[in-house]
């Protein structure tokens, strides 16, 4: 069972966590650290588990905004940590290992030999890109030749050769101290390519609340009236064996038995069968999902799928019509009938409407955010800011996400009707589908508990692949697997909450938190690609939840102006171009430039704070008034100021 | 868990013009409707010209074109359409939040709003413009208006006894577009409640503002009386103390417009911000330019050179800023839903390409440098423009905008706005299109500085009282032939006109009302929640919390609970007090502006000017402005979401919050001034 602390939200420990965590959500920090460790000034305070690893002197970092910094750069199991003296306050840059994405060399020998010409550029996952450099020193030395040593390894020895000045001469200690620096650092940025653990496994913080329980499975589809008449719970794929991307416990209808969903899983992509992700408390039509069908070149037709989809429609009483949305531009659904899958046909699926939502492909959308990336980093064109944001399709992108969830909304809340949604794994369009939609439909899911409910279900349970997608601790960052879905997902979330700012219980500052630890591998809640896997690693009891660090700091998420009220409200957000923004707080956030405005609930934060200053001196006052009069003294009001 | 609010089936007449493709959209309608006569409501002296009957009335970009029926007057002051069915929403919140809600209903709309009428018939996407000089086909299907305000309407005559939808029609063309200013229906036959700002237009008000400044070295002239030295000028002007006023005279005959340069604002410190016109092109000898100049360098107290921005070099022209508004115009006003969503796909290139936002960083950024020079090197600053009408109000307003905190308060901006554009003569009545000559000359620079404000207020926003809102409002309310501020193209324009009137009505008291009467006829939900009041003298009563900035007032507490400042709460001299009362007159006066003339203005003081931005990539497009107006095409069944939350205002908890701290406050005064202990 998983480790439950239950200390109180008063010790010192959550204190000094919701600080640091204050720090993270921000820009490059530029804070004076308090004394209450003792450190080397240049030096990171380190969390549990977290240890030194190397530390290089006499390091330049390019800063794009505010030119070279020199300093000291350190690396530890967890980040990289570089101050600079040179500023008041000493300039400090900090980055989880977790982010970076890949390592490159700066220079050699057949460029300019300028002051800060050799170096590594650090290009991140949370669209940034940092340089370090360094002098280079004349002689270059042959490199030490390990027998162990891949091709790869090799490639990587000489970025180290050169940023570290890899000398056996006269090896000063500053080349070495760089050397090892540069080391550590793409062990412990790739530390899969390495054979190392992630660095989750080594956090040990201790956190009042356990973030590993927030979603039972169970407890879900009970809150959600499950099982009923016509819906039932299963356990079919405990053992991952029908279906190895699903969860253990799946929602289906009642109607269907167990050796019908053996059969269906023969018919649908992965074995993913359509299983309930949310039913209608009122009307029962539902939501659920899967992978696409088996249709194939040749029309292939599977009673038994058709005859599930049919109980599907049969258990919501209120349509007799059922919509399922294929989230694929249509031309790539039949283009897959080559691969074997396609879309169901309307003549083999009866009263069933096919929809298709015209999203793109992970390709395009990794493609669009690389655009958008430089676009916003470092600089930003002025004069060709909207046209060049406009040529990365981004919003483009976003707009249709946003506008297939709300018409599988507004299916299910205005048709009554039931609708199936599928792409062709299943497990990116779609969780963006679902998720968003049920975000809509239930205000559960726009509470801070909610919102983890919702992720854990269908995002980890139902196997969106994040190792993959993210590529964690993997040095492939060519890797075509690789997409900002989930970013994806989450920029749609801050849309609608832009449109609805009293509906969500959480601010954006959950949102960039939640994409913080998406790439930082601090927790392990979105390591691996499926429940299976995370099982397997043992992944609930040898590391920490990132819910457990949400709920136990609860306060620093929640949106003061939220209104309870509205958890009773279907969100229908407008999702043309016009009511859509860049996310610039997320994607511009290193950019000292992007002016950002205080948020709104700070200000609420603020006014309570006055408020609560007011009610004091107000009070005092009145007692000062009280004393005079009970002196009962004749003197004409001396002034007190 | 309850879902989505489900209405009741619609009752009443309800016609589908069009094919009905999804579920029609359920309308909120009272169980039983008494049918009545449909009367417009009318103001004293406007007459009902035209109706027509059985009309209906829906949005544009709708396909499930759900018309609500009624019956549409032309009056000489409205399109007015009557109906028993309830308002769209949008249309309501909208109508809440103008400053003419207090004489027009959420179906009004008055005439001078009317910029193009359009013939349209059914299940074409045709259309066909109609002109006021030009006959008119023999039936009319259908009409679309399309207003300044970048709203458009649309009426279905489908249903309308015969005769009469070519009498509404040429009703309108004939009054929407009056060949002369005094056609237009100007007075609101009741006198207006006193906006409680200077005019500036008699000696008084521009000697306190030279006062409040403290800006040495200038005087008031009243050379201008009659209008014979410069007739877009006020009959005071502030002009350097050395000039005489016949060398003013001497001086204007050689400047376009026949304007001499004249003060608007200045610092203690000496910098006085003059705007200027271009010499004549006529004329070749530049003495009276520089003597002018001479005149303000010697102004000076430490006679330093003043700055000189020629608006004409850095600024777009005119022309450019008109064909920037006309494409932003275009891309905010489609047809259909197809164009709208053809457009949406390239929404925001579309903006970039308009150039709009590139010449509000423009203005910003002569503003920026006016205002360094002013503060940083106390240079005096001459802006100079063709006729210094136009682009001399916009800078002059944003330089005072930045450095003056003043001008960031309510009234401080009607002052401003009152000082800059209405009494130093921006020929509105042009620019915006009043009537239907020199449609070449129109250019929106009151929008365009109404923008440069939003902007401003984005990047700073708890620095301005009022809100974006706010402002929108005032674009609107542009177009109002009744808000006397922004008819005329001068001072002496409106006297014109109000004579004209005045013969032709004799036995009839004109009255001109000031957009910032509004205030007046309006107070904070805190006094007509305490008083139960919720009507004035016109039967109706709006609320300010609209348009006041919650953050500025958030501000304004934070200042009073530093330490002590409660204590000197009762002490003129201290700034508590001001603070103390401007809180007090935005929660309480009714009837009045915020804080009225009686409370004194303080002096200028110059601290830190507002730091702008103005990169593109930090200008926002003003959306709520643009955007106001258009909705997004139904894609679903029910695409009500926006009302569906929004319709609680935003601000609404910061507000309770703020209402508490007034009233413990305010309970903590009155007792203590009961006990008397407290000074």
């Amino acid at each position: 069972p998983p480790h439950v602390q239950m200390a109180s939200h008063e010790s010192l420990n959550s204190e000094s966590k919701s600080s640091s965590l204050n720090s993270k959500l921000g820009h490059e920090l530029m804070t004076v650290r308090d004394g209450s460790r003792t450190l080397r000034p240049d030096e990171p305070s380190l969390v549990p588990g977290e240890h030194m690893e190397g530390t290089a002197r006499e390091v330049t970092y390019l800063c794009p905004y505010t030119g070279p910094k020199k300093g000291t750069l350190s690396v530890t199991n967890y980040r990289l940590y570089f101050r600079s003296p040179e500023t008041d306050p000493p300039f400090e840059l900090e980055v989880p290992l977790g982010v970076v994405s890949r390592i490159e060399k700066v220079g050699g020998a057949n460029t300019s030999r300028g002051e800060n010409s050799y170096g590594i550029e650090i290009f991140c996952k949370d669209i940034r890109n940092l340089r370090f450099a360094h002098k280079q020193t004349d002689v270059q030395y042959p490199l030490p030749i390990d027998r162990e040593m891949n091709i790869t390894v090799f490639r990587r020895f000489r970025i180290l050769q050169n940023f570290g000045g890899y000398g056996t001469g006269q090896i000063n200690e500053e080349n070495h101290s760089r050397r090892m620096v540069t080391e550590k650092l793409l062990q412990y940025a790739f530390p899969a390519s390495h054979k190392l653990p992630f660095f989750a496994f080594e956090y040990c913080e201790q956190y009042p609340e356990n973030g590993w329980s927030v979603y039972e499975p169970i407890a879900e589809l009970k809150r959600q009236g499950l099982p009923n008449e016509s819906w039932r719970i299963t356990r079919i794929n405990e053992l991952y064996e029908l279906c190895e991307t699903y969860p253990a416990v799946w929602a289906v209808p009642a109607a269907a038995c167990d050796n019908d969903l053996r059969n269906v899983a023969a018919f649908r992509s992965r074995g993913r069968i359509p299983v309930l992700s949310w039913i209608h408390p009122e009307s029962q039509a539902t939501i659920t999902r899967c992978a696409q069908p088996l249709v194939g070149v040749s029309g292939k037709r599977s009673r038994d799928d058709e005859a599930y989809i049919q109980h599907i429609m049969d258990a919501n009483a209120q349509s007799h019509k059922i919509f399922i949305m294929d989230a694929r531009p249509s031309v790539n659904a039949v283009a897959n009938k080559a691969k074997g899958g396609g879309y169901e046909s309307e003549d083999a699926y009866q009263n069933a409407e096919v929809q298709f939502l015209d999203i793109h492909n992970i390709h395009v959308m990794r493609e669009s955010l690389r655009k958008l990336q430089e676009v916003c980093y470092p600089h930003i064109d002025n004069a060709h800011w909207l046209s060049n944001l406009e040529a990365t399709h981004w919003l483009d992108h976003i707009r249709c996400v946003l506008s297939g969830a709300l018409r599988i909304a507004d299916k299910v809340e205005s048709h009554k009707t039931s609708v199936v949604v599928h792409c062709s794994d299943g497990w990116d369009r779609t969780a963006q589908l679902t998720a968003l939609a049920m975000l809509m439909l239930d205000g559960y899911y726009r509470t801070i508990t909610g919102v983890a409910v919702l992720i854990e279900k269908e995002w980890l349970s139902y196997g969106h692949k994040f190792a993959q997608r993210i590529g964690h601790g993997d040095d492939r960052h060519q890797d075509a697997d690789r997409s900002p879905v989930f970013l994806q997902f989450v920029d749609c979330v801050w849309q609608i909450m832009r449109q609805f700012p009293h509906a969500f219980q959480f601010t954006e500052d959950l949102l960039i938190t939640l994409l913080n630890h998406l790439y930082s591998c601090l927790f392990g809640t979105f390591l691996y690609n499926s429940e299976r896997e995370r099982m397997e690693k043992e992944v609930k009891t040898k590391t920490v939840s990132l819910w457990s660090l949400i709920l136990s700091n609860q306060s620093d998420f929640e949106n003061p102006l939220y209104n309870p009220a509205t958890r009773h409200h279907v969100l229908f957000p407008l999702t043309s171009m016009r009511h859509l923004c860049l996310w610039d707080k997320y994607y511009c956030r290193w950019n000292p430039s992007m002016r950002q405005q205080e948020p709104v609930h700070i200000r609420f934060k603020e006014l309570l704070h006055v408020k609560g200053q007011l009610e004091k001196r107000v009070d005092e006052l009145r007692k000062e008034l009280a004393a005079r009069q009970t002196h009962d003294s004749p003197r004409v009001a001396s002034a007190i100021v | 868990m309850s879902s989505y609010k489900r209405n009741k089936p619609p009752g009443g007449f309800k016609t589908y013009v069009d094919f009905v493709e999804f579920e029609e959209r359920p309308i909120d309608v009272p169980e039983e409707i008494v049918e009545v006569k449909a009367e417009p409501e009318l103001l004293p002296g406007e007459i009902v010209i035209a109706e027509a009957n059985n009309v209906l009335k829906f949005a544009p970009l709708k396909t499930n074109k759900t018309g609500i029926s009624g019956t549409l007057f032309i009056t000489n002051f409205k399109v007015s359409f009557v109906t028993s069915l309830p308002v769209d929403t949008k249309e309501a919140e909208l109508h809440e939040r103008s400053l003419q809600n207090h004489f027009l209903n959420v179906h009004d709309v008055c005439l001078s709003e009317v910029d193009s009428v359009n013939q349209f018939s059914e299940g074409s996407t045709k259309k066909k413009r109609l002109f006021y000089n030009a006959p008119l086909p023999p039936r009319l299907s259908g009409l679309q208006l399309v207003l300044k305000n970048l709203r458009i309407i649309n009426f279905s005559f489908k249903f309308t006894p015969a005769g009469e939808d070519l009498r509404v029609t040429q009703a309108l063309l004939h009054h929407a577009f009056p060949p002369t200013i005094d056609h237009l229906f100007l007075s609101c036959g009741h006198p207006p409640p006193s906006p409680g700002i200077p005019d500036f237009c008699v000696a008084q008000d521009w000697e306190r503002e030279l006062h409040r400044t403290r800006c040495p070295n200038w005087r008031v002239s009243k050379h201008n009386e009659f209008f014979n030295l410069c007739s877009s000028l006020p009959a005071v002007v502030v002009v350097p103390r050395d000039l005489l006023d016949a060398q003013l005279d001497e001086a204007a005959q050689h400047f376009q417009g026949t304007r001499p340069p004249v003060w608007c604002w200045g610092s203690l410190a000496g910098a006085a911000l003059v705007r200027m016109a271009q010499i004549s092109p006529s004329i070749t000898d530049k003495q009276q330019e520089n003597r002018m100049m001479g005149l303000v360098h010697r102004c000076h107290p430490k006679k330093l050179q003043p700055t000189i921005l020629d608006l004409d070099q850095m600024l777009p022209s005119l022309k450019d800023i008109q064909i920037s508004y006309m494409k932003l115009r275009e891309l905010h006003t489609p047809d259909d839903p197809v164009q709208f969503w053809e457009q949406d796909r390239h929404y925001y290139s579309r903006w970039e390409s308009s150039r709009w936002l590139s010449h509000v960083s423009k203005c910003l950024e002569v503003a920026k440098s006016a205002a360094t020079a002013i503060l940083l090197h106390n240079s005096s600053v001459i802006l100079q423009e063709s006729e210094g009408r136009d682009l001399g109000a916009v800078i002059s307003s944003l330089v005072q905008l930045l450095l003056d905190p003043h001008v960031r308060t309510i009234r401080g901006f009607h002052c401003l706005v009152q000082k800059e554009w209405v009494a130093l003569g921006h020929p509105f009545s042009t620019r915006l299109g009043h009537t239907r000559n020199q449609i070449e000359e129109q250019s929106p620079l009151w929008l365009l500085f109404l923008d440069c404000v939003y902007q401003v207020s984005l990047q700073h926003h708890a620095s301005l009282e009022f809100t974006s809102e706010y402002l929108v409002a005032l674009w609107h309310a542009a177009f109002c032939s009744l808000h006397s501020s922004f008819m005329f193209n001068s001072i002496s324009a409106k006297y014109t006109a109000t004579a004209v009137l005045q013969r032709e009505n004799p036995h009839q008291p004109i009255y001109l009302r000031p957009v910032w009467s509004w205030w007046a006829e309006s107070q904070s939900l805190l006094v007509s929640e305490q008083n139960g009041t919720s009507e004035n003298c016109l039967g109706k009563k709006h609320s300010r919390e609209a348009f006041l900035n919650v953050h500025y007032i958030q501000s304004l507490l934070e200042s009073l609970s530093a330490t002590g400042a409660l204590r000197r709460i009762r002490d003129p001299l201290s700034s508590a007090y001001h603070t103390w009362h401007r809180i007090k007159f935005l929660f309480e006066s009714s009837g009045t502006l915020p804080f009225d003339s009686s409370c004194p203005v303080a002096s200028l003081q110059l601290d830190t000017p507002l730091r702008i931005d103005v990169s593109l990539s930090s200008l926002k497009p003003w959306k709520d402005c643009f955007c106001a107006w258009l909705t997004e095409p139904a894609t679903l069944t029910l695409n009500e979401s926006e009302s569906l939350l929004k319709r609680s205002p935003p601000n609404s908890q910061h507000w309770k919050h703020l209402y508490q701290i007034y009233n413990t406050l305010k309970g903590h005064l009155s007792d203590s001034l009961t006990n008397g202990t407290l000074k």
